[in-house]
């Protein structure tokens, strides 16, 4: 598939028929969407392609130092369907009611933004040849294994060109790819042995990479298999390493939410200067990391991607603001307005939501720490977590917990035996003098790894609360 | 989008007619989605249009598996382009032999008509109630703010297919609820208030000043509430939670593709005693006024009450054709798509502990050491392994019988059939309600799905959350 010029300008085409005497903004999607779903080493079913075209208005209506806002997405681009949604969006903004004096959008997208890159050039060429080979290649890897196969999964790969037009004068497009993958692995087998064990999978990605399946797989067969023996885990407080695919079901809710205009607006965001962190924590928001799932040239108002730092050393330097908080405090926008991304999960549908303040990939710079197992060594006796059933904190009072999917017992600073069930939990921000995780950081791994919503190393924190049945 | 999917009755007969010449059996199923939503504190006023959606996905059986097409225009040149690209992935081998399992062939149709539609509920008096209940919640002191959401989708589903199935629904889904936040010294908490269900404006009558009070005082009260205990104890579920127990332990564990993918620790147990007598769990997808009813599935099967555990014993699952045809059974009404964009899985719809005989008071006086949990926020289900994950905003512990200090959010795990078996006792009819929430099956297809029960009594590993 190969973006084509009526199709990559959607926007801009519905720019051009916007009647409307509000400042308004119009975000469209043109979506190719390809799927392949497994059953054991079967396919069960093949999608694609599912073509989706759609659009969202937005129109302000400025009045009295405050803003009325409304918006409308709809998958009707017909003459009719797009004078309804106007007109909708502009009927909204009667009663809609925001504490912004003015909202001010890009008026022109820089000329030297750089691209980064969030396209896999075969995938966009070939996606379905992409995907069918992407599957042969996941089952050959189980090929000579014994004991182990995927009981199902799926990747679903969405090719979006999107544009953004807004009645300031912008207009500006981009394309790119994401996939979604999922597979379970299974481990079973003996006749006596204990019942069968699984590792689930699931990740979103930028590109298909083929090449790292063998390792990955060898990998997931050996938790999958680690699965079957393991033991509850002790209840105490114990010290707990957490890998970055860990962390990302934690930090980018809190950190997406707390230190947001949107937080400040209600005055649950951390004041600047205060101390959230031990003092070698660094956390910054970075929208352009390469290949990173929430990366864009721009963001979804057309404020140039960039990074930001949010906490220096284990102090709050700096919160993120869609166009619309910024308005509230008189700032300008911090490149973070995202659409798509609520309570952790990302609709490949970007269009049906309004952008809001968000992190995007949340970064912890590399620490003295170590590599994993020098993590491990210093960590002496804890809780090594692989995964977490689903962390979800609250992005309110910041708290986290979940049931310890598998993780391995830390028994004079090595690995040991596996540990499943009960669960992990803690507070990632608290008031001054309260513990939480950022505050009891013990060491920081030096080897970032990016995944999902993260780039960041290991990190090892000195006490969270395990609870399990076990020893 | 005017009109009803019904009008396009022709272009999609026509577009599924040329996929007939090259598969045994398709099927064509047409969706629409819209309605309104508001947003509102004390700082921002935000009233919505949810998005409005529409399109068709086609769905064929060829070379033993299913492939599908989509298209989010109605027009005749959209769908006949959308059959026309899946007759090139059918690749020639789609007459050898149908799809497994019944093809539906009932021709039904079901439009809820409320006595009173909520979308006679303008924007203007929907501001008014919202603000209504914010005053409410910033009565009590200590309340910084609370955030107000009411609104509704409404679903449109059209299905058509080879084998002369015809079904049609459309529903309203009214959610309301309200977020009290209070807030001392840095420290924020929040306490919770939301129902919602098929129907129409009645659906938020529960939106009371005695009721928001009540919310709101807890909100304050979390800022001074204990940590949870850690281990294993006696747990106490409130409605809520005993119906999010019901979806995750034992609805996930029945959906019969996980017995097809040999992924579900329940596959063996068909026919066993799992649980005590007095322990019965069900699926409806047709309960009146339900968050997750639907009245007719995405394969065109009616829906129907289907019991999962009858008096202690495990004696059904949910059915697609395919699974229903793998386990020599009939399809339930399970088979549902998130949207036209989705592809069918088997799910669930209201999934719920049905009553006992006990009381609140029983339940509690029966406890010696343990904790109430309430208001459940999420849930995760291991259909493979059999544990299972609730999370709760909050709880009581209880000591020696009588209810103790208030504490804080609280995940609740163990191993499903292990709760099961410790289930002593499960409160009245009194106590019952289905509450709304979104399920996902895998990582993705968020659909509406209710959980329902009473408060139940039982033993699992608590810890933070």
């Amino acid at each position: 598939m190969s973006p084509s010029p009526e199709t990559a300008d959607a926007a801009f085409r519905l720019a051009d028929r916007i009647r409307s005497e509000q400042p308004w903004e119009v975000f469209a999607e043109r979506i190719h969407r390809y799927e392949v779903h497994w059953n054991g080493l079967r396919i069960e079913m093949v999608r694609g392609p599912i073509v989706l075209e759609g659009y969202a208005v937005r129109v302000f209506r400025c009045r009295n130092d405050k803003t009325g806002v409304g918006f409308q997405a709809s998958t009707d681009v017909s003459e009719e369907g797009l004078r309804t949604a106007t007109e909708d969006a502009e009927g909204l903004t009667r009663y809609s009611e925001f504490p912004a004096k003015k909202v001010d959008l890009p008026a022109t997208a820089p000329p030297s933004t750089p691209t980064v890159e969030i396209r896999d050039p075969r995938l966009w060429e070939r996606p379905a040849e992409s995907l069918g080979e992407y599957v042969e290649t996941l089952f050959g890897a189980f090929d000579g294994k014994h004991g182990v196969v995927p009981s199902f999964g799926s990747v679903r790969a969405t090719l979006s060109e999107s544009s953004l037009a807004n009645s300031f004068g912008l207009r500006t497009a981009h394309a790119g790819t994401s996939i979604d993958f999922e597979v379970a692995v299974k481990a079973f087998g003996g006749p006596e042995g204990p019942p069968p064990g699984e590792y689930w999978v699931n990740e979103t990605t930028r590109r298909l990479e083929p090449e790292r399946l063998p390792d990955q797989v060898e990998q997931w067969c050996r938790y999958a298999q680690d699965v079957r023996q393991a033991s509850p885990p002790p209840t105490g407080d114990l010290p707990v390493v957490l890998p970055a695919s860990v962390s990302s079901g934690i930090l980018p809710l809190v950190i997406g939410f707390q230190f947001t205009g949107s937080a400040r607006l209600r005055k649950i965001a951390p004041e600047i200067g205060r101390t959230v962190g031990i003092a070698g924590l660094s956390l910054h928001d970075d929208g352009r990391v390469p290949w990173a799932a929430s990366s864009f040239p721009l963001d979804d108002e057309g404020t140039p991607s960039r990074r930001r730092t949010l906490i220096a050393n284990g102090v709050v330097s700096e919160l993120m603001y869609d166009a619309l908080h910024a308005g509230a405090f008189d700032l300008p926008p911090t490149g973070n307005a995202v659409r798509g991304m609520e309570f952790g999960f990302r609709d490949w549908r970007r269009f049906l939501h309004r952008p809001v303040g968000t992190a995007t990939t949340v970064v912890v710079d590399p620490g003295s720490g170590g590599s994993d197992a020098e993590l491990i060594e210093t960590a002496g006796d804890g809780v090594w977590v692989q995964q977490l059933g689903w962390a979800i904190p609250d992005p309110i009072s910041t708290a986290f917990g979940g049931e310890l999917r598998i993780g391995y017992r830390i028994r004079n600073g090595k690995l040991a035996e596996s540990v499943r069930g009960g669960t992990v939990g803690g507070v990632v921000l608290a008031p001054p003098g309260a513990p939480s995780m950022l505050a009891s950081v013990a060491a920081i791994g030096s080897t970032p790894t990016l995944t999902d919503g993260v780039q960041m190393p290991t990190l090892l924190v000195r006490s969270l609360t395990v609870a399990g049945s076990g020893r | 989008m005017t009109g009803d999917l019904r009008d396009f009755e022709s272009e999609l007969r026509h577009a599924l007619s040329k996929l007939e010449r090259h598969t045994r059996f398709a099927e064509v199923l047409a969706d629409r989605s819209g309605g309104e939503h508001l947003t509102l504190d004390s700082r921002s006023t935000t009233p919505a249009r949810e998005p409005r959606m529409q399109g068709a996905v086609f769905r064929a059986w060829g070379n033993g598996r299913w492939v599908e097409a989509a298209t989010s225009a109605l027009d005749g040149p959209s769908v006949t382009a959308a059959a026309e690209a899946l007759t090139q992935t059918l690749d020639g081998g789609g007459t050898n032999g149908g799809p497994p399992g019944v093809s539906a062939t009932g021709t039904h149709e079901w439009v809820d008509r409320p006595t009173h539609p909520i979308s006679t509920l303008g924007s203007a008096e929907a501001i008014a109630l919202a603000r209504d209940v914010l005053g409410w919640a910033k009565q009590v002191p200590g309340v910084v703010e609370c955030q107000v959401t009411l609104g509704y989708t409404s679903e449109e589903r059209f299905y058509l297919n080879s084998a002369g199935a015809r079904t049609y629904h459309r529903l309203d889904r009214v959610r309301g609820g309200a977020i009290p936040l209070a807030s001392e010294n840095g420290k924020t908490e929040f306490d919770f208030l939301g129902e919602g269900g098929v129907g129409g404006r009645e659906r938020l009558e529960f939106l009371t000043e005695q009721r928001v009070l009540e919310a709101a005082r807890n909100a304050v009260a979390l800022l001074h509430a204990a940590t949870p205990p850690s281990g294993e104890m006696e747990v106490l579920l409130d409605p809520s939670t005993s119906g999010t127990f019901a979806h995750e332990s034992f609805g996930h564990g029945t959906e019969a593709d996980q017995f097809l993918r040999d992924r579900s620790y329940l596959k063996p147990l068909l026919g066993a005693t799992v649980g005590p007598s007095f322990l019965t769990i069900a699926d409806d997808g047709a309960y009146p006024g339900g968050w997750g009813t639907i009245f007719s599935d995405d394969e065109g099967h009616p829906c129907q009450k289907t019991l999962l555990v009858s008096h202690g014993k495990f004696v059904g699952a949910l059915h697609d054709r395919e699974t229903a045809a793998a386990f020599h059974s009939s399809a339930t009404g399970n088979t549902r798509r998130a949207d036209f964009l989705s592809r069918a899985f088997v799910r669930m719809t209201n999934t719920y502990v049905e009553p006992g005989d006990w009381t609140f008071e029983e339940l509690v006086h029966e406890t010696k050491r343990g904790v109430l949990l309430e208001r459940a926020t999420s849930g995760i289900e291991d259909p493979q392994g059999g544990q299972m994950q609730l999370k709760v905003k909050k709880g009581r512990l209880i000591e020696n019988g009588e209810l103790g200090e208030l504490v804080t959010s609280m995940a609740l795990s163990g191993k499903v059939l292990d709760v099961l078996k410790a289930i002593r006792g499960v409160s009245r009819k009194s106590d019952f309600t289905i509450e709304p929430g979104y399920c996902g099956k895998g990582q993705s297809d968020l659909l509406p799905a209710g959980t329902g029960g009473t408060f139940l009594l039982s033993t699992a590993v608590v810890g933070p959350a």
